[in-house]
């Protein structure tokens, strides 16, 4: 009871005291809402392109900018027919799609007319700009598009000459699609384990740095000590209120991914609908004995290194090296199996997976991978209590 | 009461204590004295029971240091030589985080801080961060969470480092004040007109032992000098390293 006392007081003292530092503020507050913003203008900037691929009916078809269709009325009233509306290009179209003011231009060459009669091949470009995204989907619709008029009008020049026109097609090619997901844009849900992961090992890690080794550079944790109070409260003080900014981080960090999907794809999007409260709540305290972790190595790495400076170095690779895997399951992702239950941030990593993906995890893992990584927690928790209780702790090292 | 025998301490091969035994009584201002890494901080450390000594034992009112560390750090108030004050919270912030550490009830903590800002004369200071305050405004937020507790034995290191005339004279004042309260004062300085202005034991401290102890008076007698630090001198030069090299 007089431990947990003393626990709240030095808990209360670390978050007046940390509240009022721009730079625990920036982490705890700031630094989580980049990655949901980042992941949404991607969204939005893809869902451009891969929106364009499909073309379903309900969706209005874009404007096709053709220079010169005057002189080939055929593929006009073809690309009309198929749904399109025609927006002729009267200035320089190379100039058009430089300056981006159209994402690609279907020209016709000047003797479009009289080779289309002859029956010889006539000269189509397709004008494109390959360092703009936009303008590689814009080409995959042109060149459908003008590979369709191709077939129907060869086709039918076959049949004129008495030709079968299968003769002419060996192949019949058609991709099949076997995602149960609409959207290529999916991938980005994947993105969000790691980031989840990056987020727990960020969040608090200004304030265990600067309670540890901060307080040991500043002399102040001298006179901490002497007060008449076990040092491994001292201890667990400062970890709850590294863990309570870790756990505000992840909580702003899940509510920014919600915001970035509703508006960069709506509330009609998968995003959207694949972070229902139920998941946001799963995700978290999926997290909670990760977050124990992870501040349990922070305080670790913060009451051995000397200083302050060098307690950073550390400190800032952690982050990035447990979201590693995560990273690494974005392009293959994996099923989560009872065994990865007992890694801690691995076991995390596939859950989360599952949890975004609505590919349900068995209760039985989820609770594995909590109990076992609590355990690892409080081993690191044992072990931080165990440096405080040393002289050297006064020092550092 | 404060007492210490034969402490040593070793860091690696650096050894910081060779033997040291002193004691401080209560009731009177005793001044731990002797050159820059004489092993005064960390006799200091072992006292106020944040080291253990390798060999020897030392002990506050009766209970030892290492196996009833609580109860000494009950029974002490201490001024370290880093003042180590958090620069976001105010003076008031300060003593009130160590008061609750202390577990003082929320009423009497309050009218303590208001006590102590009288006695230290804390101006409007007390509700600045620390960031801004002066050295010794610093140094009055710092012996005020020392003293939040009122305890019963008082160790401070340097206590008047770096203050100006006034500030030096108040602390000076205050000292004397707490000794006629009966307490033990244990003080630490190594500048000797300051340890001499106080002090009513002298305890010199030369290359990790006690090179000699007792009031000014007995100390000028030994060495037949009257200028205490003469005495100083007189006393630390035998284990000096330039009387080595030149022996």
């Amino acid at each position: 009871m007089e431990h947990l006392r003393a626990m709240g007081v030095v808990l209360l003292k670390e978050v007046t005291d940390n509240v009022r530092d721009r730079r625990a503020m920036l982490l705890a507050l700031v630094y989580p809402l980049m990655a949901p913003l980042l992941i949404g203008v991607l969204i939005n900037m893809f869902s451009g392109i891969s929106g364009g691929a499909d073309d379903d009916a309900e969706k209005a078809k874009p404007a096709l900018a053709v220079y010169g269709g005057d002189r080939a009325p055929a593929l006009i009233a073809f690309l009309q027919g198929r749904g399109y509306s025609i927006l002729p290009v009267t200035g320089d179209p190379k100039e058009m799609v430089r300056t981006g003011k159209a994402d690609n231009i279907i020209a016709v060459s000047k003797n479009f007319h009289e080779k289309y009669d002859a029956k010889q091949p006539a000269e189509v470009f397709v004008l494109l700009d390959s360092s703009r995204l936009r303008g590689l989907s814009a080409l995959k619709r042109s060149m459908t598009l003008l590979g369709d008029f191709n077939r129907e009008i060869g086709q039918k020049r076959l049949v004129e000459a008495g030709v079968d026109p299968a003769l002419a097609a060996p192949l019949t090619v058609s991709s099949v699609n076997i995602s149960e997901s609409t959207n290529i844009t999916d991938f980005f849900l994947y993105m969000i384990p790691p980031f989840i992961i990056f987020t727990i090992f960020m969040g608090g890690i200004y304030l265990a740095v600067d309670s540890t080794s901060g307080e040991r550079e500043r002399g102040s944790l001298e006179p901490l000590l002497i007060n008449p109070v076990e040092r491994w409260a001292l201890m667990m003080g400062k970890f709850a209120a590294a863990l309570l900014f870790t756990a505000l981080a992840v909580f702003i960090h899940l509510l920014a991914f919600k915001g970035a999907f509703f508006w960069a794809a709506g509330t009609e999007s998968s995003f959207y609908r694949a972070l229902s409260p139920t998941v946001m709540i799963s995700l978290f305290f999926v997290a909670l004995p990760l977050m124990f972790f992870a501040v349990g190595v922070q305080v670790i790495i913060a009451t051995l290194t000397r200083s302050y400076k060098e307690a950073q170095t550390y400190l800032g690779l952690m982050p990035l090296v447990p979201a590693l895997p995560g990273l690494i399951l974005v392009f293959s992702p994996l099923k989560a199996q009872s065994w990865m239950m007992a890694i801690p941030i691995f076991a995390q990593t596939v859950v989360f997976g599952d949890l975004v993906r609505g590919d349900v995890s068995s209760a039985l893992d989820i609770a594995l991978s909590m109990v076992i990584t609590l355990g690892f927690a409080s081993v690191l928790a044992l072990i931080a209590a165990w440096f405080y209780e040393r002289e050297q702790v006064i020092f550092g090292g | 009461m404060i007492e210490a025998h034969d402490l040593h301490k070793k860091f690696g091969v650096v050894t910081a204590l060779d033997g040291v035994g002193f004691h401080a009584p209560d009731g009177a201002v005793t001044g731990l004295i002797g050159p820059n890494g004489a092993g005064k901080t960390t006799a200091l450390r072992i006292l106020y029971a944040i080291m253990r000594p390798d060999r020897g034992s030392a002990s506050v009112d009766g209970f030892d240091t290492v196996t009833a560390r609580r109860q000494v750090q009950h029974r002490i108030g201490v001024l370290p030589d880093a003042r180590g004050l958090y620069p976001r919270l105010t003076g008031r912030e300060h003593i009130r985080y160590f008061g609750r550490l202390h577990g003082l009830e929320v009423g009497a903590l309050e009218r303590r801080i208001d006590e102590l800002a009288e006695i230290l004369a804390m101006g409007e200071f007390i509700d600045r961060r620390a960031k801004g305050l002066s050295k010794g405004q610093t140094l009055k937020v710092a012996l005020a969470r020392a003293l939040v507790h009122d305890p019963h034995n008082v160790m401070l290191d340097e206590p008047t480092n770096g203050l100006d005339i006034a500030s030096s004279r108040a602390v000076r004042d205050l000292i004397r004040h707490m000794r006629d309260q009966g307490r033990c004062i244990l003080f630490c300085s190594h500048i000797m007109q300051e340890v001499a202005a106080i002090s009513d034991r002298l305890v010199i401290v030369s290359r990790g032992r006690v090179a000699a102890q007792g009031t000014p008076d007995e100390l000028r007698r030994r060495t037949g000098q009257q200028d205490l630090e003469e005495v100083f001198l007189a006393i630390t030069a035998a284990d000096s390293p330039l009387r080595e090299g030149a022996a």
